[in-house]
């Protein structure tokens, strides 16, 4: 399809729950409603939105951890949703997840190194005494003391955990990782740590990244596109740039007005969305966002809006982005005043540099 | 409203400290100070364990002691200290002066009862009305908050609410009794961030209209540049830095002050690795008897470590305890 797909998502669709019959009424959540997207290699896709718009659905199902209700998964051309059992647990491999809650995701009856050592083994990286020394590998590479690692995951902090998480995701030489909320449990100091591990190991290791998030912030900092989903569907997917300067959708507008201004003088009015984000038991008729955008028009209610290209490799599914967007979608200015701040932060990363270095 | 206002306080907490038995080595909260002026909104930022939500707590009287216990310290609200009143005292002011929000209203609404009901309790327990009035007073405060029919959302258990509206019901049953103080612990970080920003607006919005004074409890610097007049920066039971949120943004000081913000990642574009706070807090034993960043800053020596930093003040109002404040007369450039 596109330039380079490492993985690629057609006409996917995903319910959960139980269709109506004559007893009772439908249960049917309409989680993934026929996204298809595709990864770059190399490249970190962020896929954002509101709880309940199915984006870590859709990442679980793009890892095949959820059968689709319908549609198709391609890794390397390969279709994943036709493999069987076997085929694709050899694939596991090379398609890891990051999960949360690094609390609920490791086993605390494993110390660390049975924790690593499991995949290793699994997949034939290793075997015998290599086994011990790939683990004492995998944790230094995460930044953790590779003596920690006969410990249990309860005695480590959360921080600490969430690297283990991402060690045990790279112990069988992952080409592909779903963070899916990776660093959103965790205090901002370790967030940025845990932010900044991942950027070096996309690196060191050439991988490619797909993160399910809803923090604006960290999912700019992170990625290189973006999509954004709400109750089930992708509305619009652009490059980080594209998307947080110049929004097409007036959903992603919505959105990025919502943030809290990162300064007190930028204080002010906003225009805010009302309401909350409807039941995906039963999402609206014609476009989905309808019952909230600011620019709904009748056609909205009832014709449904298919993504479609709009120049410079975006996408974006609105009957009306290109009126919207001449007549101008406010996106809250970000120029920041921080004089004191970034001379001081200047010193501070300075003198920390030389004591990593030092070894202080 | 800033920091030259010179009306009295309303509530002025000096040098509190608390520590839980079985645990005396270090104080949990260390000698801390602060006041809040009428109308005005205190936020106190940290990330977890700092003790923020402890002290509020302690100000709300909701702590069991023991283990709890406040060692020495006052907290004057309206000229009565709020650590040595009886517990029929406090229950009078609790949900009638002071009233607080907290993070997660399904946790802290009664499943059992409809929201209505809850709302109504609140009043009767505090003015002789006639639960016909009560009633009318609970739908006041729920077209208040903008719950849309509120009529019908009265009779509604807390289940069949969205996250936005059951904050938005407790902050109806917060204010019922126009509250002189509001306290808000992480009253949004539950939420997605198009709801977190009707709350934020419907908070600031109400403050303004009855002049409720406000300590806000949060980790997010944004929700403090949104919606503070002071701020107060919290570290390991300490307050490390202080002053309005002008200064706190555009002059901040402390070193643990500086690494939160660069490890907030920008909305512009990306601009290399995020600064970083290396490790973690320490447990409350291993706690170092000088300056308690010393363990994570990158400018700490000998010094920081063994003797409690000084107090440094670089404007009127703006306070930072650090032994190299301000860091660029203390420290050159690498």
């Amino acid at each position: 399809m596109s330039q380079d797909a490492i993985l690629e998502a057609r006409n996917v669709v995903k319910r959960f729950g139980k269709p109506a019959n004559f007893m009772r009424a439908s249960s049917l959540v309409h989680a993934v409603s026929n996204v298809s997207l595709s990864v770059r290699r190399g490249e970190t896709l962020a896929i954002v939105g509101e709880s309940g718009c199915g984006k870590s659905t859709l990442g679980r199902v793009l890892l095949r951890l959820l059968e689709p209700t319908s549609g198709q998964v391609f890794y390397e051309g390969t279709e994943i949703t036709a493999l069987g059992q076997r085929e694709m647990r050899r694939l596991r491999r090379e398609l890891q997840i990051i999960f949360q809650d690094p609390f609920a995701s490791l086993n605390p009856r494993m110390s660390v190194r049975q924790i690593l050592a499991e995949p290793i083994r699994l997949h034939r990286v290793a075997t015998g005494r290599a086994v011990d020394e790939r683990v004492d590998d995998l944790m230094r590479t995460v930044g953790l003391r590779s003596d920690w690692a006969d410990r249990y995951a309860h005695e480590f902090s959360g921080g600490q955990r969430q690297r283990i998480g991402i060690a045990r995701a790279l112990a069988g030489g992952p080409k592909l990782i779903v963070g899916d909320e990776p660093v959103s449990a965790l205090d901002v100091s370790i967030q940025a740590q845990v932010v900044n591990l991942l950027g070096e190991l996309k690196q060191d290791f050439g991988l490619t990244l797909l993160i399910v998030a809803h923090d604006l912030a960290v999912i700019r900092h992170m990625s290189d596109r973006v999509a954004v989903m709400y109750l089930g569907e992708v509305v619009e997917l652009a490059s980080a740039d594209n998307v947080y300067e110049a929004p097409l959708h007036p959903y992603t507008a919505a959105l990025l007005q919502a943030i809290p201004v990162s300064n007190p003088s930028a204080r002010g009015q906003r225009q805010l969305l009302q309401g909350d984000v409807p039941s995906p038991t039963a999402p609206p008729s014609g476009c989905r966002f309808h019952t909230r955008c600011p620019h709904a028009r009748p056609r909205c209610t009832e014709d449904h809006p298919q993504l479609e290209t709009a120049g410079d490799g975006r996408q974006v599914a609105c009957h009306f982005w290109r009126e919207i967007q001449s007549a101008g979608v406010s996106v809250p200015a970000r120029g920041e005043q921080r004089g004191a701040l970034d001379k001081r932060l200047a010193l501070y990363r300075a003198r920390q540099a030389q004591r990593l270095e030092t070894g202080i | 409203m800033t920091g030259t206002t010179t009306s009295q306080p309303l509530l002025s907490v000096e040098d509190f400290s608390l520590n839980f038995s079985g645990m005396e080595k270090a104080n949990l909260i260390d000698g801390i100070s602060f006041s809040v002026l009428p109308g005005q909104t205190l936020c106190l930022v940290g990330e977890s364990g700092c003790g923020k939500s402890v002290t509020s707590l302690a100000l709300m009287g909701l702590l069991a002691s023991p283990p709890a216990r406040v060692k020495c310290g006052r907290a004057l609200f309206n000229g009565r200290d709020l650590f040595t009143l009886s517990e029929r005292q406090r229950a009078d002011l609790r949900g009638n002066e002071i009233a607080m929000i907290f993070q997660e209203p399904m946790t802290s609404l009664n499943p059992s009862l409809t929201v209505g009901h809850q709302i109504v309790e609140g009043i009767r327990r505090h003015n002789a009305v006639s639960s016909e009035d009560a009633r009318a007073r609970a739908l006041e405060m729920l077209e208040l908050v903008r719950i849309p029919a509120p009529e019908k959302r009265f009779d509604a258990y807390p289940h069949q609410m969205s996250g936005g509206m059951r904050q938005r019901a407790m902050i109806a049953m917060a204010l019922a009794n126009s509250p002189k103080l509001l306290i808000a612990d992480e009253p949004t970080t539950a939420l997605d961030v198009t709801i977190q920003a009707q709350i934020l607006a419907l908070v600031s919005r109400l403050q303004r209209e009855t002049g409720t004074a406000m300590i806000l409890i949060t980790h997010d610097l944004s929700v403090v540049a949104e919606v503070a007049d002071r701020v107060a920066v919290m570290y390991a039971g300490r307050i490390v830095e202080t002053g309005s949120v002008e200064e706190i943004f555009s002059d901040p000081q402390h070193p643990y002050t500086l690494g939160l913000f660069g490890s907030v990642p920008s909305l512009g574009r990306r601009t290399g690795a995020l600064a970083t706070i290396e490790g973690s807090v320490p447990p409350l034993e291993k706690m170092p008897a000088g300056c308690r960043f010393a363990t994570r800053c990158p400018f700490a020596d000998q010094r920081c470590h063994r003797e409690a930093p000084p107090r440094y003040e670089p404007t009127p109002g703006h306070q930072v305890t650090c032994w190299y404040a301000p860091l660029e007369d203390h420290v050159r450039a690498a």
